[in-house]
């Protein structure tokens, strides 16, 4: 195994990986069914949003329970935008940067206190939310809500619209995807992972638990508008309840369900939020909610890693080293995001030159 | 004045529902560690049962009685076989454990008694009273004079009884506690069990006002966060009053404010609590905790 995994981290490796995953983006989309392509732009909207939470939860332990509050500004920022005819480009940055502003504030006082202040402020976002948007009709329509195309397919490419608009979601959510993997591997990654073990031991190393945990949920913020503008891209609509309580919980429990402190946890949870509403409706619509705190408690209970972990966990028991049980599969799970920090081959750290010499600049 | 004084009675009402829930919550806080983000959905859950109760024709205050009883067993049990494994484990984890029972118990009233409103007949008779030109209903005042006797035997339960001393010492210093023989499992599920027994009477209390939901505490639950973190976690005391504070302002606020109105008046706590936080990050009557590496 150990071999397989050397050879997997060999460059040529790698950029041969990368290649593929970019063809298969390109070229998917072209040959899936309409449904397909639509399914998976929806997933990509959720990812987003899930890797925004992680960022703040996965990575930094403080709990925020509304995140939704932040997709859905996104997307009613997009909405106006668009239907004042401003740029797009001009209208993409206001759906990042405005719910950014609004996480800033929020953690700037919720941060004061340590703990799970950051979760009982948050939880007030939704529910102070929807009647917010009910009553700022002239911005937001009201009850009724409001919807704007501008993700149609333009006539140059000749493709359909659900092609064209699962490209913007691959493309704008492909980068969200690097550029936070490179910020939770970096150095802000160490430092939300030191504030997240211990604030105190963070603070008597120079690390400010304020700064990071304030840092963290902006990006998450951030991230949440970056999947509202995705939401109005793939869905063109929003009303009120896209920030329902509602949602916002089912938000953290795909984000634990896929797994905490991952980036693959995060598509993964996207697909969970997605997809299960569909599976259990199969099976019956009035359990949907029933089914999903079950699921919830049921992948805490015996897979706290999330669906991440499933593959660590299947290997370790063939090898027949499951001693450490439950916690063990957690803790792994929890460093699965950085691998290969310390890993014995010299071409890894090669990898990683920023990485190294902002460490050094730290010290 | 009239409306002056009737706005800050109905406030308290209001106030006092969200304070057996803060209390609650504290209390579950001072055993475990942990915020419940499922008291709301348990009391819910309590209410349908004091409601089913009422449907089979059993009397009302025996219904809520036994919906009290039950309730305590439901927290116990829970405790036991849900969050026990949790304890003590990482905190964020206990909480989304917690999540997850919020959606699990809403779901679960929602497949049995659906999500159709359901009247739920009020303890108190709804006629009026006039004081100082204020007309007053004696639901409100019902309210305010239950919940405060609440309090009162909390109180004494906590400093008068000898499972008091014991339930206050686990939530000191829960190790210790063991180590000088105390059942740390059952004390905790009493705490649990107590919380959701006081769940269930503000469950009683606000389904008659918002008719009964699986949501219907929703709002509530956000409250009563709200009062528990401007009363600060330490402080039972505090919590109340920082709830009656937040009902009456919010009230006042509602009329008085028209942006604010009757909708938006759940951004008040927000506004208050976000004052708070600036002035004194530990709550109005919290204390300061301090941390060690």
């Amino acid at each position: 195994m150990a071999t397989a995994t050397a050879f997997l981290r060999t460059p040529w490796v790698r950029w041969v990986g990368i290649l593929l995953i970019v063809a298969l983006a390109i070229v998917l989309p072209l040959i899936l069914p309409e449904f397909a392509n639509t399914t998976i732009a929806r997933i990509g909207v959720f990812a987003v949003a899930v890797l925004g939470l992680n960022v703040v939860m996965g990575y930094t332990g403080q709990v925020s329970l509304g995140q939704i509050f932040f997709l859905g500004l996104g997307a009613y920022v997009t909405a106006y935008g668009v239907q004042q005819d401003w740029n797009i480009a001009l209208v993409f940055v206001l759906a990042c940067l405005i719910p950014a502003v609004a996480g800033l504030l929020v953690a700037l006082a919720a941060a004061r206190l340590g703990g799970l202040a950051i979760a009982m402020v948050t939880i007030a976002l939704p529910i102070v939310g929807v009647p917010l948007a009910k009553r700022l009709s002239d911005v937001t329509g009201g009850s009724q809500g409001v919807s704007a195309r501008f993700s149609d397919a333009p006539e140059w490419t000749g493709l359909y619209d659900d092609q064209w608009q699962l490209y913007i979601v691959l493309l704008i959510g492909g980068i969200a995807f690097l550029l936070t993997r490179n910020l939770v591997r970096g150095k802000y990654g160490r430092a939300f992972a030191i504030v997240k073990g211990n604030e105190a031991v963070a603070a008597s190393m120079g690390i400010s638990p304020y700064r990071y945990k304030v840092l963290a949920f902006t990006v998450a913020s951030l991230l949440g508008g970056v999947s509202g503008f995705l939401y109005m891209v793939v869905i063109q609509y929003t009303s009120p309840e896209t920030l329902s309580f509602g949602h916002s919980i089912t938000l953290v429990a795909s984000m634990v369900i896929g797994g905490a402190g991952s980036i693959l946890g995060s598509l993964l949870g996207g697909a969970y939020y997605v997809l299960t509403p569909q599976l259990t409706n199969l099976i019956d619509p009035g359990l949907t909610a029933v089914l999903q705190g079950a699921i919830l408690l049921l992948v805490l209970f015996v897979l706290p890693g999330g669906l991440v972990s499933l593959p660590r966990l299947w290997r370790r028991r063939r090898h027949g080293r499951s001693g450490g049980g439950a916690a063990a599969a957690r803790a792994a799970a929890s460093t699965a995001g950085v691998p290969s920090t310390g890993a014995p081959d010299g071409a890894d750290v090669s990898t990683h030159p920023p990485t190294e010499s902002e460490r050094r600049q730290d010290t | 004045m009239g409306t002056f004084i009737q706005l800050v009675i109905d406030g308290l009402s209001t106030g006092s529902i969200y304070a057996a829930l803060a209390l609650a919550i504290v209390l579950v806080n001072q055993a475990t560690g942990l915020i419940n983000f499922a008291q709301g959905g348990m009391a819910v859950l309590s209410a349908y049962i004091a409601w089913q109760l009422t449907q089979w024709s059993v009397p009302l205050i025996l219904a809520i009685l036994i919906s009290i009883v039950v309730s305590f067993g439901i927290g116990a049990f829970v405790e036991r076989f849900l969050i026990r494994k949790f304890e003590g484990g990482d905190p964020d984890t206990a909480v989304v454990v917690t999540i997850g029972l919020l959606t699990l118990i809403t779901g679960i009233c929602a497949w049995i008694w659906s999500y159709n409103n359901e009247l739920f007949p009020s303890l108190f008779p709804l006629e009026t009273i006039t004081i100082a030109g204020a007309v007053i209903s004696l639901r409100s005042l019902g309210t305010i004079i239950v919940i405060v006797a609440i309090m009162g035997l909390l109180q004494l339960l906590f400093l008068g009884t000898k499972l008091g001393l014991a339930l206050r010492a686990v939530a000191i210093n829960p190790q210790s506690a063991a180590f000088s023989g105390m059942p740390v499992g059952r004390l905790l599920m009493v705490g649990w069990g107590l919380a959701a027994a006081l769940g269930a009477v503000a469950g009683a209390l606000v389904a008659p006002q918002l008719t009964l939901t699986p949501g219907m505490m929703d709002g509530a639950l956000v409250y009563a966060l709200a009062a528990v973190i401007i009363g600060g976690l330490t402080s039972p005391i505090g919590v109340v009053i920082a709830a009656w504070l937040i009902g009456v302002l919010e009230n006042l606020a509602a009329v008085y404010v028209p942006f604010i109105g009757y909708d938006l008046r759940i951004a008040v706590p927000f506004l208050l609590l976000f004052v708070v936080l600036i002035v004194r990050p530990q709550g109005l009557f919290g204390r300061k905790t301090v941390v060690r590496v």
